[in-house]
């Protein structure tokens, strides 16, 4: 990949231009669906963009020294890490991409989950540090069963190139990873049972309380982007390969949007958790999986 | 390291304003003080400066959900005054509508317990439920929330055709029994979020005199229905259900329950309401012939036990003294004991599992 089509890549498709729209497009699936399912009429199409654009125009109080410089820092970098998260996948076939991105696509995807906890500690505010606490918590207790899903899937098929996994037919460990990873998205977009960080009845909006106007507006964007990234990660995964443009886009946004309508589905048959209980369970289900993933990979190293 | 999280007097967990200062270590909960008096409105003092008829339909605002049983125990109690008896036909009215705010309130409760668990879907649910028991509420009365039902010496209005009414219970109880119950007691999520937090023992139950389903779930089976039957009751047949355990879910087995048994006593109610007047008297109230200087009466209120103590004073159009006690002001100081070495995440669920109602409260 040369410089100009990782920019073209980061700037315009899959990147920013197409997954911006694309994130509100999926903010607002999830929000009508969720509607739906309880009986309510959800917000109309256009509402996400309505949201960023009306928040975009307020005036925030000026926060000084180097809190209030931080506070406008973090969700900026969160959404340019998931901006680049997003331009990172093989959405269109055989468009480049370099052995070792989906390593890169992980590290970019943590990124805003730091910034979150970070921003939470920033902002001074007693329920933004207890949602931040809790996001670590969170953090420390899912992403043990997501980097091993996607390591199993990586050391059954030898190699860690996003575009190369998607060619590849899926084998039954891939299958596996694939749950394990849908297991783990409701906690990575704080979704219910595991909206623990943004419980509003306990802790207003957690880490998010301190914030509004465009920085607010920025924070919305980087969960919506996070959700195009994270789905569209989990659809590269599993989504059968075409060689044809335009069917390739289509199975993708299919996948994305049947993955986003079961997420919510889960969300609103649901309450939420405790911390304990989410802790429990993560950890549960991650004692399965890394006897999984570190068996494959002995047995995949013997094999070769 | 402790840090004090106030929760209130407005926060998305609360109906309405009280204030409760949690002192946390972690994610526990060490210690509580409870502050109220956010929403007083001074309607005991309004009450002395109003007439004995004008009362009512003050004494009905104090609450907006249970707004009937309000003006119930009222009327009960200036009916002691001057030794009137309603007619028997006003007692069954009296029993339906209290059954039904009884039925509307616990289905209100279920639907802000749900929200606090994060289960927006059920809240939706219950929601929708209590739309239907308004309705009724609206077919019998006209009204949704201020039902003016009741007049000293009797109701003021008729149940014109128990029977479509009937009907409309039959289709609340189907409802019921499909979505509300099952899923608060047999949900694994919503069991997880309830079972064993907030524990009130039997014996810190009595000493803190909790009264109204909150008692019934630490095993105090008191029940002013069934231990000083007023209205229609003493004709009726139920059960009062008793949970041992004093935990949040035995307050939601509780409250379930006695949603199954209103529904009994509405069909009981509906099917044996006797013909007759709907009040005593020609609708005059003779404030002038008090047969007693001060009465009062107790009600169960979906909440507990509410009581009125009603005053007279010679020569005087107004009543010298109207005294309320809700049920919620008499629960609230238990809220400490129920969140003591409880998760922060489980108090928003603990104070509401208390029904609270700081409307009434505050007055």
């Amino acid at each position: 990949m040369n410089m100009t089509t990782a920019l073209a890549r980061l700037l315009i498709f899959p990147g920013l231009l197409f997954a911006i729209p694309g994130a509100w497009f999926i903010l607002w699936v999830e929000r009508k669906a969720v509607a739906l399912m309880q009986g309510r009429i959800g917000p109309p199409f256009m509402q996400p963009f309505f949201d960023f654009i009306k928040l975009l125009g307020k005036d925030t109080p000026p926060r000084e020294g180097i809190g209030g410089m931080l506070m406008k820092a973090w969700p900026l970098i969160a959404v340019s890490a998931a901006a680049g998260a997003v331009g990172l996948l093989p959405v269109l076939p055989s468009s480049g991409g370099f052995e070792g991105d989906l390593i890169l696509l992980l590290a970019l995807l943590e990124v805003p989950s730091m910034c979150i906890i970070a921003a939470g500690f920033s902002s001074r505010s007693i329920f933004g540090e207890i949602g931040s606490a809790r996001e670590a918590v969170l953090s420390v207790s899912y992403n043990i069963v997501f980097l091993l899903a996607i390591l199993s899937i990586a050391a059954s098929q030898h190699t860690f190139s996003l575009e190369t996994l998607a060619q590849l037919p899926a084998s039954p460990l891939r299958w596996l990873g694939v749950l394990a990873l849908l297991i783990c998205l409701p906690a990575k977009l704080h979704l219910n049972p595991f909206s623990l960080p943004n419980a509003e009845q306990e802790i207003y909006s957690g880490p998010m309380t301190e914030y509004a106007g465009p920085e607010l507006a920025m924070w919305e964007l980087s969960h919506g982007l996070e959700w195009v990234a994270a789905t569209g990660l989990v659809a590269t995964l599993a989504a059968p390969h075409v060689t044809f443009g335009w069917l390739a886009i289509l199975i993708f946004v299919a996948f994305s949007f049947g993955i986003v309508l079961m997420l919510s589905a889960v969300a609103s048959a649901t309450a939420r958790l405790a911390i304990d209980t989410t802790v429990r369970f993560y950890w549960q289900v991650t004692l399965i999986f890394a006897v999984l993933a570190i068996s494959s990979a002995l047995f995949m190293r013997f094999r070769s | 390291m402790s840090y004090k999280i106030p929760m209130g007097p407005y926060h998305p967990a609360l109906e309405e304003p009280y204030k409760l200062d949690l002192i946390c270590t972690g994610e526990t909960v060490t210690d509580a003080k409870l502050h109220i008096g956010f929403n007083f409105r001074g309607i005991e003092h309004l009450a002395e400066t109003r007439n004995y008829i004008q009362v009512i339909a003050l004494m009905e605002r104090v609450c907006g959900i249970c707004s009937n049983i309000h003006t119930l125990t009222l009327c009960q109690a200036m009916e002691g005054l001057t030794a009137l008896t309603p007619p028997p036909r006003a007692q069954y009215i009296r029993v339906v509508m209290a059954e039904l705010e009884r039925l509307h309130s616990h289905v209100l409760w279920a639907g802000i317990a749900a929200k606090l668990m994060g289960f927006k879907t059920m809240f939706m649910t219950c929601f929708e439920l209590r739309e239907k028991v308004m309705d009724i509420l609206q077919a019998i009365s006209g009204n949704r929330v201020n039902y003016s039902m009741n007049r000293v010496g009797g109701v003021n209005r008729d149940i014109d055709d128990p029977q479509a009414v009937l009907k409309m219970i039959d289709a609340l109880e189907a409802e019921m029994l499909r979505t509300v119950i099952p899923i608060f007691t047999t949900s694994s999520t919503a069991r997880s979020r309830c079972a064993g937090i907030g524990v009130l023992t039997h014996a810190k139950a009595i000493s803190c005199g909790v009264v109204g389903p909150v008692a019934r779930a630490s095993g105090v089976g008191q029940d002013i229905r069934k231990a000083a039957p007023y209205a229609a009751y003493g004709e009726m047949e139920f059960d009062v259900p008793v949970q041992p355990d004093g935990d949040v879910k035995a307050r939601l087995l509780v409250r379930a329950l006695e949603i199954m048994e209103s529904c009994k006593i509405l069909r009981q109610a509906l099917s044996k309401l006797p013909p007759g007047e709907l009040f005593v008297g020609d609708g005059k109230f003779d404030f002038t012939k008090m047969v007693t200087t001060t009465s009062t009466s107790r009600v169960e209120a979906p909440r507990g036990e509410v009581m009125y103590s009603v005053s007279w004073k010679e020569g005087s159009r107004n009543p010298a003294r109207v005294h309320v006690r809700t049920p919620t002001f008499a629960v609230m100081p238990a809220i400490r004991w129920m969140v003591l070495g409880a998760r922060l995440a489980d108090t928003p669920l603990i104070q509401a599992s208390i029904d609270p109602c700081y409307s009434c409260t505050d007055r």
